[in-house]
């Protein structure tokens, strides 16, 4: 159980409760009986379909009632009315929006889209808008996440045409809305991954694009220097594969110098207004300096890891054993 | 203020009503998790020393009441299908009870690594039942069985092994699925699936470092540890954290204070158990990894658990470890 605020019931409505709930067991006791019979009876008609919606109705997290319920759609699939599949659709939009974050829900959603017969591109499309309107409820929904990704693979492969770009668009546009979606960012790193390994892109079009994404980044921190999400996409821009392959050596450091300079700048500016470092500068600094070594280039003394880690250790209790094990390894 | 401490009578209490509960509709709506429920209750007592609070052979007669004549492996429930999840548990219940030789009778051993292999899929993968779900808690689940069974295999292990790597994420956590957001549960489930398989050295030191980085920063300012950034802290998630900071070595990367105070809050000291965080309704679910966590991190002289298997560390000393040498 999730979030249900705990209370202490006094024994009147406990045993008000318990009346009530005598007529409630019975009626799902005898719902559930009677659709096992059927099923254990090799039943699977429509009426039996009806009985498994009563049941889902109740307790949409009954697998076996969805497994039943999914044996009887193949047995009669042949002989149901057209708009069947549009309806089985709109049974389980019903209980998604009660239940945003069961997994058999989603989960019949999809096995429903599988088998819809001579499902066009049209039927995935509006699974796209149908995820959009989940995800505007709930911008961080673990299951909504996955499933556009898995409606985007599939209107690919229809369609025969890569949908990053448009895809890019599309968390470019949440993150602007709200700097820390950390799923807004870790798609981020998908499609950015995918443009430079699927797309073909002339060599001015990728510089173009790190180039972007470094400003992009640099706002970014600006914007929200308290949040982990953007601190962790930039951990993980400043050394992947895609942008040393672009970028020379030189405009390696050099941008590696600049993002350096500016972290240190957000971290003066926290330092003036509150009197306090701010600890996931510091932990990128660390992680700039180390890069910067790697990419050949002589720190000397402006290497500050040292004392970094140092404050750290101060500053983030919670952590420090990292830090003491980052600092032994120096 | 006084001073907080673990409520371990109370919640053998609450652990041994869960089954008189049967006037209350939610004891029915929850059938579909209850042999799931039972693995966790067990747990749970075996962690506080109190295992013959449920009477083995009941608990026995129920498990196998729970077997599935169609298509092997166990559901949640006398009727119910068979899942990975719940045949899991089932395993796991059996083993506890050191009463894997069960399995013999009616070639229900044999039909139930059947029932697991047969989950898998080309690419490595599991399901979790025939109804083509896929998600990297099944191939933990999968493993974790097989592995008490003394079942695993190279034709599964390898291809299982691949997967896991497939869904290691750019900030050092796992994913659900390739291309997936990292999720403190899914990254239990993946190094778990990896310790099992004995294959942890698939990552690079590197590689692990970023993971331990990711997993440590889940602790929020009051102790409590969330399954991804932004996030409220759960009891549950601070299992799956700190399990996965134990499997890979960095237990301490996290600070014990804190989240024993956190999973201490989150206690009912009226009834017992332990809820996702303080002052919500508690559940089995959340009693089990809230103790499982205390023990990891050595307080209340619990009975050690190990945070591959999250059973009893005596029972899992039994278990075959992979890959097998000789007969
Ligand atoms: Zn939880």
């Amino acid at each position: 159980m999730h979030g249900i605020k705990r209370q202490q019931y006094s024994r009147e409505i406990l045993k008000q409760k318990r009346i009530q709930d005598q007529q409630k067991i019975k009626t799902y006791k005898d719902l559930t009986h009677s659709a096992l019979d059927t099923r254990d009876k090799g039943i699977f008609t429509t009426d039996a379909l009806q009985l498994t919606s009563k049941i889902l109705e109740l307790n949409p997290e009954f697998n076996t009632i969805w497994n039943y319920r999914r044996d009887i759609i193949l047995t009669v699939t042949n002989d149901v009315k057209p708009d069947f599949w549009e309806n089985e659709l709109q049974f389980t939009m019903e209980k998604l929006k009660r239940f945003p974050k069961v997994y058999w829900i989603w989960n019949h959603r999809i096995w429903v889209l599988d088998n819809y017969p001579n499902a066009t591109d049209k039927i995935w499309l509006r699974e796209l808008f149908v995820v959009d309107k989940l995800l505007s409820m709930d911008a961080r929904n673990y299951h909504g996440w996955h499933y556009r990704r898995l409606i985007v693979k599939k209107l690919e492969s229809i369609n025969g045409k890569l949908m990053d770009k448009e895809e890019l668009k599309y968390v470019t546009t949440i993150i602007n809305k709200n700097i820390s979606n950390y799923s807004a960012w870790h798609q981020r790193v998908q499609l950015i991954t995918n443009i430079f390994n699927k797309h073909e892109l002339n060599k001015k079009e990728m510089k173009d694009m790190v180039l972007s994404e470094i400003s992009y980044i640099t706002n970014a921190i600006y914007t929200d220097a308290d949040d982990q999400s953007v601190w962790f996409y930039t951990n993980w821009f400043i050394a992947n594969d895609i942008v040393r392959l672009v970028l020379t050596n030189d405009e390696y450091i050099k941008m590696l110098k600049d993002i350096k300079d500016n972290v240190i700048l957000i971290n003066n500016d926290d330092v003036e207004f509150s009197g306090k470092e701010n600890n996931w500068c510091l932990k990128i600094l660390i992680v700039i300096e180390k890069t910067l070594k790697e990419a050949g280039y002589e720190l000397d003394k402006d290497e500050h890891t040292e004392e970094y880690l140092k404050k750290l250790i101060d500053n983030d209790p919670q952590r420090r054993n990292r830090y003491i094990y980052l600092s032994t390894k120096q | 203020m006084t001073e907080l401490t673990l409520l371990r009578d109370k919640h053998i209490k609450y652990i041994e009503s869960l089954d008189n509960k049967k006037d209350d509709y939610e004891y029915w709506l929850s059938e579909h998790l209850r042999l799931n429920g039972v693995y966790w209750g067990l747990t749970a007592l075996c962690i506080m020393d109190s295992k013959d609070t449920f009477k083995k052979d009941e608990v026995i007669e129920f498990v196998m009441s729970c077997w599935d004549l169609k298509r092997g492996g166990f559901g949640p429930f006398p009727r119910h299908d068979s899942h990975l999840l719940t045949t899991l548990s089932a395993v796991q219940i059996l083993a506890t009870y050191d009463s894997l030789s069960v399995l013999e009778k009616d070639d229900k051993l044999e039909l139930c690594v059947q029932f697991i292999v047969g989950n898998q899929l080309p690419d490595g993968s599991f399901q979790g039942d025939r109804f083509g779900e896929v998600d990297t808690r099944f191939v933990y689940t999968a493993l974790n069985a097989l592995s008490i069974l003394g079942k695993l295999t190279p034709e599964v292990v390898d291809p299982a092994v691949q997967y896991i790597l497939k869904c290691y994420n750019f900030d050092g956590g796992f994913g659900l699925f390739p291309g997936a957001e990292s999720h403190a549960a899914q990254a239990f489930t993946c190094l778990g699936a990896l310790k099992i398989a004995n294959r942890l050295d698939a990552l690079t030191a590197s590689q692990i470092e970023e993971t331990g980085w990711w997993l440590s920063e889940r602790q929020l300012p009051d102790g409590g540890l969330n399954g991804r950034p932004s996030k409220l802290p759960d009891v549950c998630y601070s299992w799956w954290v700190l399990s996965s900071l134990a499997i890979i070595g960095k237990l301490d990367w996290i600070d014990y204070e804190g989240l024993k105070e956190f999973i201490l809050e989150a206690q009912d000291d009226v009834k017992g158990g332990i809820s996702d965080r303080p002052n919500n309704e508690v559940d089995v679910y959340h009693t089990i990894f809230g103790l499982a966590g205390l023990s990891l991190m050595g307080f209340y002289d619990l009975i050690p658990i190990d945070p591959t298997y999250c059973m009893p560390t005596s029972v899992t000393a039994t278990f075959k470890k992979y890959p097998y040498i000789g007969k």
